[in-house]
């Protein structure tokens, strides 16, 4: 052996006993990271769920401190796990990449010393050699695009999605026509409480089951009333902390969908009146999505299959006993009379927000008071008018532009009872005071012009109105059914009821249906003397008004959705 | 070593997971307000342009006049280490593709002048000195070269089929940069991670397996995935100056056969066997005729694709999650759709933005298979015509011009011992 060999075996033995130690290093430093990577799967999903479910008693508990510094204490822990892990993964992952670069630079001395010197053999057959190795190559070539063929028909296979079905859903709501046939907002297509069918129950029994196709319970308590669209009912329901819409099969009863709506935190915590709730107003459809607003200021849209579309929170609103108007909804826009304060702050506006989207498509400033009365959209003279009531005002809106058509100054006090449109007059009620007719035929202030008439003897201080086209029925909440002619405001009888009420009343073709707060359904018959025709019991008390639909009453309890009628 | 590659992506992985949320504080504590990183100097563009033009002379003088493997080496990892490591893999000529691409297609983009001379300085040495770039500054192929520890020769035909691969790569990339789709190539670099030490597990897994294989065979991601080696490779057919084995005449002793581990020394051609001439004239008609028929299919294929394809624009997704979503076919929301809704637009817009973007991909699909047939189909012509060769040679496509043939070399031996003689001279 020459020296010179000598001299290159001990640098290929030390390049090797290097490249050795370094990869022993490598080896301590990767099982540090990956015990590391493991302490951090496996320690830190248990801790946050624990802190989760902390988080979630609390809601339920907040004054409990004990339980907040836990959660203090057990944020801060995983904070500093986490910190610690990441500093120490940093600082080892550096450690181990120099112990790589040790053990390639080594590694490949020791490769290249140990090398044995090329020994080139005699020559073959080139020629026959060069054709097969192209005759292979060009196989090789003819694989690789088979594989690429290969891939691109699986890619092929995965499919796509054509949007040409989508634009021909037709369009982005129901048309007036569908809604009138339908219980799409509170007290039905303009709020009017007249049911489109005749062919309603009229007998029924809830302690017996007698003629109760389905009762179903309702997750979470609430006073607003049920909204239909064909084989689906919409409620709200609500407590300080969560808000729900939920979606029931109108043939079954079965509770289809419950969607969540979401808040924005808020420095004091909303506390809302007994009466009024925190689910007071009732959600509207426009034939494609379901809309709900509750006290919280929060305003969501819904698929019919529970999606969740968008949310909005528009500010809680400063209502005296809890905001309570429903929703109304005009082609895709959802209208919300947002009424709120003293009137003088510039906060009480009209909101339409886009249905598909809840983009603000107009707002309408009203200097006016909070309110609890819902607008309602009607055909005059074949132009729509939103009409929203709050005192002093009635005032006609455009519902596609939020301009003002008309007003007139003509209420007063806190308004609850909604507008309707009979017979050419819009009727609002002053609680205890008086109702006024006024021709929705004006522009600008019609006060002096338009009111038709005052019938100054009194007026439901909750229940709206509800009309047959030649007389007006009004219901106090505490035991009185007055009727009056619808022309001129004259009143033709007072009948006592011996109940409470807080459902409006409801007509179905010449028979009133008035629904008591213990659950009873008085059934009347309309005209200038009243007669009652029938009363049902449904043994659960009632605050929400009725929906009807073809061959069906849906009647809210306290507690359960109650669906009277046969089945399809 | 391969376990070692293996134990690696525990390093590169934790760095990743560095966001967690903040704390929900209820003491009136104000967040600072995100900020976001600022732009970087102007000075430093200019710094990367100087100091790849500088890499590129210098690798040039190297390659050519020093004929110094070790230079190259210790050129090679320094621009590994500031192509690298200090500018994190980011800008580089090879994602460069697409900023010219898709300047070329979207006028309301204007390419940084960084990233029009990252692409364009490289090529223009490449026509001059062959692939200088790739054997001395580009920092992908020198991280797979400085792993390079036990070469395996990897057989021809193989090379051949697996190249293929590379051309789709680059059609592809193109194409969705073309469409304002996705930086595709810098989306699935699989070597940023490593300079970054942090980036998703699935392009770290690519990465280390490239890795893992680039210890036995040399450079896998230049020599079969490269989109911009795919050009390189092309233009060095035309180089003005290619690196030679032999720095003066081919004394045929086959000691260079097996010394450059990508397999671009070729051997002299022999004779042809006996009735193969004729063959080979019938097979080149042939695959005359095939020609446009695999660039018709290709084009069909492409064609037929467009709805899948067009799935890579973040516009098509958003469209067809909305449809879905619209249609009941999928339940609940996304981000995606949660943020679209809110942005107000309609979802016809949405829909016809969607078509129109499928539109373009038809066009851009068609031309990508087209582009892939017309590769393969070359690909089978060339393969197919009988070439000439007196001596070994280094490929002037393939060669990366890395300089370790040079030593195997007796001729350079000679060289070296009389340049040293005349230096002794001269001292």
């Amino acid at each position: 052996m020459t020296q010179e060999t000598k001299h290159m075996n001990l640098w290929h033995q030390a390049a090797r006993s290097t490249a050795i130690v370094g990869a022993v290093f490598v080896g301590i430093f990767t099982i540090l990271l990956i015990a590391n990577l493991i302490g951090s799967a496996v320690l830190g999903p248990s801790r946050e769920k624990k802190l989760d479910s902390l988080k979630l008693q609390v809601q339920k508990d907040p004054t409990n401190e004990t339980l907040v510094s836990e959660i203090r204490q057990l944020d801060l822990r995983i904070r500093r796990d986490r910190i610690w892990r990441l500093d120490f993964a940093h600082r080892t992952a550096h450690a181990l990449l120099g112990s790589v670069l040790v053990l390639l630079i080594a590694g490949k001395i020791a490769y290249e010393l140990g090398k044995e010197p090329p020994r080139p053999q005699h020559g073959t057959e080139r020629g026959q050699m060069q054709v097969e190795e192209a005759k292979q190559a060009r196989w090789a070539v003819a694989g690789g695009l088979a594989v690429l063929a290969i891939g691109m028909t699986l890619l092929g296979m995965t499919g796509w999605v054509r949007f040409a079905q989508a634009q021909d859903t037709g369009p982005a709501f129901a048309s007036m026509q569908d809604k009138q046939m339908q219980w799409h907002r509170f007290r039905g297509p303009g709020g009017s409480g007249v049911s489109a069918y005749t062919n309603i129950p009229a007998s029924w029994n809830g302690k017996t089951g007698e003629g109760i196709l389905w009762k179903s319970p309702v997750p979470m308590p609430g006073r607003n009333s049920p909204v239909v669209w064909k084989d689906r009912v919409f409620l709200t329901g609500a407590d300080p902390n969560v808000r729900q819409v939920y979606c029931f099969d109108a043939n079954s009863g079965r509770l289809l969908w419950t969607g969540d709506v979401p808040t924005v935190p808020v420095e004091e915590k909303l506390e809302l009146m007994e009466d009024t709730g925190y689910a007071a107003c009732t959600a509207a459809t426009d034939g494609r999505r379901i809309y709900a607003i509750f006290p919280t200021g929060d305003v969501a849209a819904f698929d019919f299959n529970g999606r969740r579309l968008w949310h909005k929170n528009l500010g809680v609103p400063d209502s005296a006993y809890g905001y309570a108007a429903s929703l109304e909804t005009y082609e895709k826009l959802v209208l919300i009379q947002y009424d709120q304060s003293d009137g003088t702050d510039g906060k009480s506006k009209m909101i339409a927000l886009d249905g598909t989207n809840g983009q603000v498509v107009w707002e309408a400033r009203r200097d006016l008071p909070n309110s609890w009365s819902s607008p309602i959209v009607v055909d005059v003279a074949g132009k729509p008018q939103l009409i929203a009531i709050a005192d002093p005002n009635i005032v006609a809106y455009d519902p596609a532009k939020g301009t003002e058509i008309w007003r007139a100054e003509c209420l007063g006090g806190d308004i609850a009872p909604s507008p309707i449109y009979a017979g050419g007059l819009v009727l609002a009620i002053e609680p205890y005071a008086q109702v006024v007719a006024v021709k929705p035929t004006g522009q600008g202030n019609v006060t002096k012009t338009h009111v038709a008439w005052k019938m100054e003897e009194g007026g439901p201080d909750i229940c709206s109105p509800v009309s047959d086209g030649t007389y007006v029925y009004l219901l106090e909440s505490a035991d009185l059914l007055i009727c009056c002619k619808l022309e001129t405001g004259e009143k033709l009888y007072e009948q006592k009821i011996k109940s409470d009420f807080r459902a409006s009343p409801s007509l179905v073709g010449d028979k009133l249906y008035i629904l008591d707060m213990k659950g009873a359904m008085h059934i009347g018959q309309t005209g200038p003397e009243y007669k009652e025709l029938g009363k049902c019991e449904l043994g659960e008390e009632c605050y929400a008004s009725p929906a009807f639909a073809d061959g069906r009453i849906y009647i809210r309890g306290v507690e359960n959705l109650y669906c009277i009628g046969q089945a399809p | 070593m391969a376990f070692l590659m293996i134990l690696l992506i525990p390093c590169v992985g934790v760095q990743g997971e560095i966001r967690f949320p903040p704390p929900e504080f209820e003491s009136g504590y104000q967040l600072p307000s995100t900020t976001t990183p600022a732009a970087q100097p102007v000075w430093r563009e200019y710094v990367d342009m100087a100091v790849l033009v500088a890499s590129l002379l210098l690798a040039s003088y190297l390659i050519h006049t020093r004929r110094s493997r070790r230079a190259i080496f210790i050129l090679m990892i320094a621009a590994l280490i500031y192509f690298g490591f200090v500018r994190d893999g980011c800008i580089c000529s090879i994602g460069a593709i697409q900023n010219v691409t898709l300047t070329l297609f979207d006028s309301g983009y204007a390419i940084p002048i960084a990233a029009s001379l990252f692409f364009v300085v490289p090529l223009v040495f490449t026509l001059f000195c062959g692939r200088v770039f790739c054997g001395a500054v580009c920092p992908l192929g020198a991280i797979q070269d400085a792993v390079l520890i036990h070469p395996v020769a990897v057989p021809r035909w193989l090379e051949s089929g697996l190249r293929l691969l590379a051309y789709a790569y680059l059609g592809a990339g193109v194409l969705f940069a073309a469409t304002g789709s996705a930086f595709l190539i810098c989306r699935y670099d699989p070597f940023v991670g490593f300079f970054r030490l942090g980036t998703n597990w699935n392009i770290l897994v690519v990465g280390v397996c490239l890795l893992l294989i680039g210890l036995f065979v040399g450079r896998p991601y230049c020599r079969f995935l490269c989109p911009y080696g795919v050009i390189l490779r092309n233009l060095s057919r035309l180089a003005k100056r290619r690196v030679t084995i032999t720095p003066t005449e081919c004394i045929q002793c086959r000691l260079c056969e097996n010394a450059c581990p990508f397999g671009a020394i070729r051997e002299p051609t022999g004779d042809w066997p006996e009735g193969e001439y004729r063959i080979a004239k019938r097979r080149l008609a042939l695959f005359l005729v095939l020609f446009p028929i695999l660039v018709a299919a290709g084009v069909w294929g492409g064609y037929s694709l467009k709805g899948q394809l067009a799935r890579m624009h973040p516009r098509v997704r958003t469209a067809e999650r909305v449809y879905l979503e619209e249609t009941g076919q999928v339940e609940g929301t996304t981000d995606v759709s949660n943020a679209f809704r809110a942005t107000g637009q309609t979802t016809d817009t949405l829909y016809a933005d969607a078509t129109q973007i499928r539109n373009r991909f038809a066009i851009g699909g068609a031309l990508l298979g087209g582009f892939i047939g017309l590769v393969a189909g070359g690909k089978l012509i060339v393969l197919s015509v009988r070439r000439r060769r007196t001596e070994y040679e280094a490929d002037p496509a393939s060669c990366f011009a890395c300089g370790r043939c040079y030593k195997a070399c007796p001729k350079e031996h000679e060289r070296l011992a009389k340049g040293a003689k005349a230096e002794a001279r001269r001292a």
